[in-house]
């Protein structure tokens, strides 16, 4: 079992021609494992994606850090998968290759690592599809293609910023769907960066609400809805009464922001 | 069409004089004199040969420096301003210099070709590495990738397409280096024959030489397009 530590991380990014210094995170204090869904909602700017990024490794907190299993994050590196709100396939990469790319840097012999993609491929309903380019796909599918990539490398924890952002509404829904099955099946930690409320519930073991710039971790809710969930569970009492109070939770916030602007 | 049509009104219409411009018909008829008895075709073939020579020796130095420049910006602080600089040396103006020290041999031509070259394709391949997507880095990183299976396997197959229309580019200045090195201190060569031909006021065999070049150049072209067509089959999907 995996448990990732945040202790009282920071970031502050310098300050730029007569600008004053941004202050993206206050301390921030995590502890993440049990195989959690951990969601962390937030209004844009809150620095969300920027605490994920130091998870990541892919930025540096500018004090604290950052324990996976009791070693620290210095940089990225594939214990880590991440998925990112751009398209970032390899473009002349084919699905394939693609879902192999993380297994071909760590030195594993092509008829294995085939073999794991094609497992994959299948997992995320994209057979056919295998030995498309990526510019031949739908955002949709480069996405499940994505989250295939990230997941093939076998990392300890899976994270995700906002990897369904720039999707329409009805694909958004299905990606919900494949993403949660995954887990339910395969039992992984997750941190999943979003701004939409009902994506962080429908999703989440445990919801954090971050709080305007500087971020910090507001509420940590968990929720109790049972597995394996369908759709038709949006619209339960419990489902409801969640987002009514995370609603009130992140109006707050966006009300903050609006008022500096 | 409109060129041709133009040329031929102003030679067959008497308006321009033979001595400074020949007419269509008499550039044909030299330009077969020359193929069928002057052996234009070995001077053709000295050209192309020196073209690709110095070319392939340009790029062969300057791919790798502009990638490595272009992944690593100490490396590339270090070398741009020497390379920025250089590139503004005009290559015909080493001519002189390069007779002395290497002689009139081919030594000399390739390398005015390669001057030529070589640093305006490391430019504009470090301008090209380092454009690459930020988060295609980020997420090769992220799947473990190490600095050295970044350059291999991201930075340079998604600079391969631009890379390859950077050579095609610099191939065509290529060209115009060749034809002034030949034109000074050669035996052989197109430019070599556009200056005998000077020399005999024979400008149907200008004519036919300078058209044989865009002919060659054009031809190159179309080659270096279809095999970046063929080489890069996910940029056209």
């Amino acid at each position: 079992m995996t448990t990732l530590v945040i202790d009282q991380v920071t970031r502050i990014f310098p300050a730029r021609q007569g600008h004053a210094p941004t202050r993206a995170l206050e301390p921030v204090a995590l502890t993440i494992g049990n195989n959690d869904f951990v969601t962390i909602l937030g209004p844009s700017g809150c620095g969300k994606s920027t605490l994920l990024r130091i998870v990541a490794g892919l930025d540096h907190p500018t004090s604290g850090k950052v324990l996976l299993d009791g070693s620290e994050v210095e940089g990225p590196g594939a214990d880590r998968g991440m998925v990112f709100q751009s398209y970032t396939l390899f473009p002349w990469l084919t699905v394939r290759e693609n879902i192999a790319f993380g297994l071909r840097e760590r030195g594993v012999p092509e008829d294995k690592r085939n073999a794991v993609a094609d497992r994959f491929i299948q997992q995320i309903g994209l057979t056919g599809f295998e030995n498309h380019w990526p510019k031949q796909l739908s955002g949709g599918m480069q996405q499940r293609c994505a989250i295939a990539r990230a997941l093939a490398n076998d990392p300890k924890i899976l994270l995700l910023d906002e990897p369904f952002g720039a999707l329409d509404n009805q694909t958004r829904v299905l990606m919900q769907e494949m993403l949660l099955g995954i887990w339910e099946r395969d039992q992984k930690s997750v941190l999943f960066v979003t701004h939409d409320i009902e994506e962080a519930i429908f999703l989440g073991s445990r919801v954090l609400v971050m709080s305007a710039r500087p971020g910090r971790i507001k509420a940590d809710i968990k929720i109790d809805l049972p597995h394996p969930r369908s759709y038709k569970i949006k619209t339960s009492p419990e489902f409801v009464a969640l987002k009514e109070r995370l609603v009130e939770e992140i109006r707050a916030e966006a009300l903050k922001v609006a008022a500096e602007a | 069409m409109l060129f041709v049509a133009a040329w031929s009104l102003a030679t067959f219409g008497g308006y321009v004089p033979k001595t400074f411009l020949a007419d269509p018909l008499t550039m044909l008829r030299e330009g077969w004199d020359l193929l069928v008895k002057f052996g234009f075709l070995y001077d053709i073939g000295m050209t192309v040969w020196r073209v690709l020579g110095g070319f392939v020796l340009a790029a062969v130095i300057a791919v790798p420096l502009g990638l490595l420049m272009g992944a690593y910006k100490p490396i590339e602080a270090f070398l741009e301003p020497f390379v920025s600089f250089a590139r503004y040396l005009p290559a015909s103006a080493f001519i002189p210099l390069l007779i002395l020290w290497a002689g009139i041999g081919e030594l000399q031509k390739l390398l005015i070709i390669f001057i030529g070259s070589v640093f305006q394709i490391i430019l504009m391949i470090t301008v090209t590495v380092g454009n690459t997507r930020r988060d295609l880095v980020e997420a090769a990183y992220t799947l473990g990738a190490s600095d050295r299976g970044i350059i291999a396997r991201v930075l340079l197959p998604s600079s391969a397409p631009d890379i390859a229309e950077v050579l095609r580019l610099v191939l065509g200045w290529a060209w115009t280096y060749v034809i002034v090195a030949e034109l000074i201190g050669s035996s052989s060569g197109i430019g070599h024959m556009i200056t005998d031909s000077q020399a005999l006021l024979n400008t149907g065999q200008i004519i036919f030489g300078i058209i044989i070049i865009g002919l060659i150049g054009l031809i190159s072209d179309f080659l270096f397009k279809a095999f970046n067509a063929w080489l890069f089959p996910w940029k056209l999907a």
